[in-house]
C-alpha cells in the first residue's frame, strides 16, 4: 500500500528533442519537396505553400486572392466541383486552404494508403484550376454572407478595428485579408483568373509532406503530380515594411446587445528577422501566455472578471504586433482595462529570474507536444517559409529561448510593450461601457 | 484489418482502472483520467456542477496550492486541460516522460483530497468565472443558446440529457460549499474512474508508477446509477422560432439517435455524414453548390451512452432566400434518405472520411489515451480503438437506411429557427 506524499515528486530531465530532420529534393521544374517522414503518423499532411504577398492584390479588388484561393477545387480543367469534391473524399482525403498577408496554403490530409490518388487531385486544383463563373459567382455571394457572420462577432469585429487603429491606412494590413462588401462585389471570373495567372506559379511554391513514408516513394508521387505545372507568373513581389500608428489610444466599437465587452489591447511587435523573436516569447509567456501568468492571475483567479485572457507576439514576414485579447463582464469593463494597462506597464520595470527561468522550461519542454501531429509540422514548416526563414526554424527559436536570460526578457518585451503607446479596442454594448471608459482617457467611438 | 496499438490493463485494489498503451516514438507522455460523472448525472437544483468541478479541480487540493496545479505542470512542458460532458468529465496533461510522477501525484492528491481546498472563497470565484465562460460561449454570439433550445425540445424536462453541460446559472448561485462537497464525495473516487496512460513508458513502469500514487486513496461507495434515458424516437415536429438580430437566418434540427457502441448508431452517424458531411455531402451539394439557397450547411451525430444519443443538421439561409426554402430542402433530403437509401458510393465515402477522422484522433498520444479512457470507462474494452474502423466499415448502405427510416425522420424531429426580425431586414436592405 502506498503512502501520501505530501511534496511533489521530483522531474527527470526531459531527453534532447530536436525539430524533425527532413530530405529536400525537387520536381522536374524545380518545386522544392521537403519530406518529414515520422513513422507511426498514418494520416499524412501535403502542403503546397506558395509566395502570394497580399500587396499584389489592387487595392479596390482586395479579398481577389481569397476568392481565387476559395475556387481552386470549385471545378478544373478535368473535374467539376462536384466531382472534384466526390474523388477527393472518397479517397478519404480532407482539403483546406489559407490565406496569409504572404503566401497561399493548400493542403491535404490524407491516409498514406492513398496518397498517390490524393495528391494528384491537389496537384489538379493547384496548377489546373477552370474558375468558372458559376462558381467564382457563388464564392462572392458566399463571402458576402461571411462578412454578416463576421459582423456579428465580437471577436472578429476586436480584430478588425484593432489592424484598422494600429496599422496606417497605406498599409494592408489596416485592412482584413479576405476583403469587405465593396471590394469583393465586383470581382468576377476574369479578376480570379487573372491574379492567378500573375501570382501562381512552379516558382513560388515549395511543397510539404510530413507522415509516414516507409515503404513510400513521396518525392517520386510529388513530382508525378506537379512536375509539369507551367506558369506566367513573375517574380514575387517583396512586401513592404507596414507603417504603425502610434500612441495610447481608447476606441470603443458598439455591438447592442453584447453581454460582455470584447477586449484588444496591444501595440506593434517584433518579427522572426530579429534576434529578440524568442525573448520576446519568453516575456510574453510571463506576462500573459498561459493561466497562471500575470495578467490572468489578476483578472481571472484573482477578480474573476473573464473566463480569461491571452497575450501574444505574432508576426507575418514584416512587421510584427503585441496584442492582449479576451472578454470580460460589462459592468467591470473599465476596472479590467485599468487592471490590464496596469500589469502590461509594470512588466516594463523588470521580468523575475524565477518567472523567465520557469517561461523558459514551459515553452523549451513543450516542444515535442507541439510537433507530434504531421499535420502541426506541415503547419510550422509552411509558416515559417511563408515567413522567410529556414524550414528548421524552430530549432533556432528555441536556442533563443534556451540563451534568454530576466534581462534580456526585460529588454526584448520594453522594446515593444507600452514603448511608443497601448491601443485599447474594446467592443460591447456603448450605452453601458461609455463612462467607465472615459474616466481612461479620449474615446473613439465606431458602430 | 484491426489497429495494433498496445494495450495493457490492471485494476487496483480500490477499484481504479489502469490502461497503457506503450509508444516510445516521441519522449512524451500522456495522462488522462475520465470521470463517470457529467451533465446526466445532476439531479435537478444541481445543474451545471460537474462542470463546475472542472473548475474547482485546478485550485489545488490538500498537497497542492491554489495555481500550483497549473504551475508545476507548466514548468514541467504539460500542455493541460479538462473538458466535461453529458455522459463524463474528464482530466489530462501531456508532458515530457520524466513529468509522469508528477502528473499522476497531482491527480491523485486531487482525486483523494480535493475537498482540503474547496472553501466558499474559491467557490465564489469559480462561480464567477463559470459565469464568463456561459456569457463567452452562449450568451454572447449569435444561436449561442441553439444547443440548449434543441435539447429542451428533444428530450422530456426531466430526461438526463434535456440540459446543457454548463447548467443554470440559477442553481450555481444556489450552490453552498456543502452542496459541492457533497457532491464530490458521491462522483470522485478511484473505483469511479479510468486512468490511461500512453506514450514513452513501459507498461510495467506505468502499473508501478499508477499504484504509487494512487494505491493508497479509499474506494467511495458505489455512486448511484445516472437515471435511465433510454427513450425511441421523436413522435411529432417541436419548434422554437426565435427572431433575433442574427446576421443570417438558420434553421437546425434535432433528431433522437440509438445509443453509442452500436452498429444502429455507427449507420446513424454515416447517414447523416450522407447528408452533411464535407464537400461532396448531399446537403452541400444541393442547398449551397446548385440551389445555392444556402451560405452553408452542417451536421453530425453526437454519440451518447444514457440509452440515447442525438444528431443535427443545420443550413444557413443565402441572403435574401426565404428560410422555408432552407427548411423544407432538408426535409425533403431527409426524407429521400429514408426513403431510397444511399449508393455504395456515398457509403464508401463517408467510411473513408470516418476512417482519417480516427486515425487522426489516435495521431497523438493525449487523443489516444482519451479514446481509451473512452472505451475503457464507458464500455469496459480499451481494446475497442483497435477495432472501430473495422466496425464502422462493417455497417452497410441497407443498415444505413433502415435506421435513417426509423430516427433521421421528417416527422420526428426537434427544430429551431433564428429569425432577423422584420425590420432590420428592411434597414440592411436601404444601405444597398
Amino acid at each position: 500500500m502506498s503512502q501520501a506524499l505530501t511534496t511533489p515528486p521530483a522531474v527527470a530531465p526531459p531527453r534532447p528533442w530536436k525539430f524533425p530532420e527532413s530530405t529536400t529534393t525537387a520536381t522536374r521544374v524545380g518545386t522544392p519537396v521537403h519530406v518529414f517522414d515520422r513513422p507511426g503518423q498514418y494520416v499524412a499532411t501535403v502542403r503546397v505553400t506558395i509566395a502570394m504577398p497580399l500587396v499584389a492584390e489592387r487595392r479596390d479588388l482586395e479579398g481577389v486572392a481569397t476568392i481565387m484561393s476559395r475556387t481552386l477545387d470549385e471545378g478544373t480543367e478535368l473535374h467539376s466541383a462536384n466531382e472534384f469534391a466526390a474523388a477527393l473524399e472518397r479517397h478519404g482525403a480532407a482539403y483546406g486552404v489559407d490565406v496569409s498577408s504572404d503566401a497561399l496554403h493548400v493542403e491535404i490530409s490524407v491516409p498514406v494508403s492513398q496518397l498517390a490518388p490524393a495528391v494528384k487531385l491537389l496537384a489538379e486544383a493547384v496548377t489546373r484550376p477552370a474558375f468558372n463563373q458559376a462558381d467564382v459567382g457563388r464564392h462572392v455571394t458566399i463571402r458576402l454572407g461571411e462578412i454578416n457572420q463576421e459582423r456579428a462577432n465580437a471577436g472578429y469585429r476586436a480584430r478588425e478595428a484593432f489592424a484598422a487603429n494600429l496599422f496606417d491606412p497605406s498599409s494592408r494590413r489596416s485592412r482584413p485579408t479576405a476583403g469587405t462588401p465593396d471590394t469583393i462585389r465586383p470581382l468576377t471570373n476574369v479578376e480570379v483568373a487573372e491574379f492567378y495567372r500573375n501570382n501562381i506559379g512552379p516558382a513560388r511554391a515549395q511543397i510539404l509532406f510530413a507522415g509516414d513514408a516507409t515503404g513510400v516513394d513521396v518525392a517520386g508521387i510529388v513530382d508525378e503530380a506537379f512536375g509539369d505545372w507551367t506558369s506566367s507568373a513573375g517574380p514575387v513581389l517583396e512586401t513592404p515594411e507596414p507603417l504603425y500608428l502610434l500612441g495610447d489610444r481608447i476606441v470603443l466599437v458598439d455591438r447592442p446587445g453584447s453581454v460582455q465587452s470584447q477586449l484588444l489591447i496591444g501595440c506593434p511587435g517584433p518579427d522572426r528577422r530579429e534576434d529578440i523573436w524568442g525573448a520576446a516569447a519568453v516575456a510574453n509567456h510571463v506576462v500573459g501566455g498561459t493561466i497562471t501568468s500575470r495578467v490572468d492571475t489578476v483578472l481571472r483567479e484573482e477578480k474573476g472578471y473573464t473566463y480569461g485572457t491571452r497575450t501574444s507576439f505574432s508576426a507575418p514576414r514584416k512587421g510584427g504586433t503585441f496584442s492582449l485579447g479576451g472578454s470580460v463582464r460589462t459592468e467591470v469593463t473599465g476596472a479590467a482595462i485599468t487592471d490590464a494597462l496596469r500589469i502590461l506597464r509594470e512588466a516594463r520595470d523588470g521580468l523575475t529570474e524565477r518567472e523567465v527561468s520557469e517561461s523558459k522550461d514551459n515553452l523549451i519542454r513543450t516542444a515535442p507536444l507541439r510537433y507530434e501531429q504531421a499535420d502541426s509540422i506541415a503547419q510550422q514548416v509552411g509558416s515559417n517559409i511563408a515567413a522567410g526563414v529556414p524550414v528548421d526554424f524552430a530549432d533556432d527559436y528555441l536556442a533563443q529561448i534556451a540563451a534568454t536570460t530576466a534581462e534580456s526578457a526585460t529588454e526584448a518585451y520594453r522594446r515593444y510593450v507600452g514603448a511608443n503607446g497601448l491601443l485599447v479596442i474594446v467592443v460591447g454594448e456603448a450605452k453601458d461601457v461609455r463612462g467607465q471608459l472615459a474616466e481612461l482617457g479620449e474615446v473613439k467611438e465606431l458602430s | 484489418m484491426p489497429l495494433t496499438y498496445p494495450i495493457a490493463e490492471q485494476t487496483l485494489d480500490n477499484g481504479l482502472r489502469v490502461v497503457v498503451s506503450s509508444d516510445r516514438a516521441v519522449p512524451i507522455v500522456a495522462v488522462n483520467l475520465w470521470y463517470d460523472v457529467g451533465s446526466r448525472h445532476e439531479p435537478p437544483g444541481l445543474t451545471g456542477f460537474a462542470h463546475l468541478f472542472e473548475h474547482l479541480m485546478f485550485q489545488g487540493s490538500r498537497n497542492v496550492q491554489s495555481g500550483q496545479h497549473f504551475g508545476l505542470l507548466e514548468n514541467a512542458g504539460a500542455s493541460l486541460n479538462a473538458t466535461t460532458f453529458f455522459d463524463r468529465t474528464n482530466y489530462f496533461e501531456s508532458l515530457p516522460s520524466g513529468g509522469l510522477d508528477l502528473a499522476l501525484w497531482l491527480e491523485a492528491d486531487r482525486m483523494g483530497y480535493l475537498l482540503d481546498a474547496v472553501n466558499q472563497e474559491n467557490l465564489d470565484n469559480q462561480r464567477d468565472v463559470v459565469k464568463e465562460e456561459k456569457r463567452q460561449s452562449y450568451d454572447n454570439r449569435p444561436y449561442g443558446d441553439s444547443y440548449e433550445r434543441l435539447v429542451r425540445l428533444t428530450f422530456p424536462a426531466d430526461h438526463p440529457y434535456s440540459h446543457m453541460t454548463i447548467g443554470s446559472m440559477a442553481d450555481l448561485d444556489a450552490a453552498a460549499v456543502e452542496d459541492v462537497h457533497a457532491f464530490f464525495r458521491k462522483y470522485y473516487g478511484p473505483n469511479n474512474a479510468v486512468l490511461t496512460i500512453v506514450g514513452d513508458v513501459a507498461a510495467e513502469d506505468a502499473f508501478d508508477a499508477a499504484k504509487r500514487y494512487f494505491g493508497h486513496l479509499p474506494a467511495i461507495p458505489q455512486p448511484p446509477e445516472a437515471p435511465d434515458g433510454t427513450i425511441g424516437p421523436i413522435e411529432g415536429v417541436f419548434r422554437d422560432d426565435v427572431v433575433e438580430d442574427v446576421p443570417s437566418d438558420l434553421v437546425t434540427m434535432m433528431f433522437r439517435l440509438p445509443v453509442d457502441g452500436t452498429p444502429e448508431l455507427d449507420a446513424a452517424a454515416l447517414a447523416l455524414d450522407v447528408l452533411a458531411a464535407g464537400q461532396s455531402g448531399r446537403l452541400n451539394r444541393r442547398l449551397v453548390r446548385d440551389e445555392q439557397i444556402a451560405q452553408s450547411v452542417s451536421g453530425g451525430a453526437l454519440p451518447l451512452i444514457g440509452g440515447v444519443s442525438f444528431g443535427t443538421l443545420t443550413g444557413i439561409a443565402s441572403d435574401g432566400i426565404d428560410l422555408e426554402k432552407v427548411e423544407d430542402a432538408l426535409v425533403d433530403e431527409i426524407e429521400k434518405l429514408a426513403a431510397d437509401g444511399i449508393t455504395a458510393d456515398e457509403l464508401a465515402t463517408v467510411q473513408a472520411q470516418a476512417e482519417r477522422d480516427w486515425l487522426e484522433q489516435l495521431a497523438t498520444c493525449a487523443g489516444r489515451a482519451d479514446e481509451i479512457s473512452h472505451y475503457a470507462l464507458l464500455f469496459g474494452d480499451a481494446n475497442r480503438i483497435n477495432t472501430r474502423i473495422d466496425q464502422i466499415r462493417a455497417v452497410t448502405a441497407e443498415q444505413v437506411q433502415a435506421v435513417a427510416a426509423q430516427w433521421i425522420r421528417a416527422e420526428g424531429r426537434a427544430q429551431v429557427t433564428y429569425r432577423r426580425p422584420a425590420s432590420t431586414e428592411e434597414a440592411a436592405g436601404e444601405q444597398e
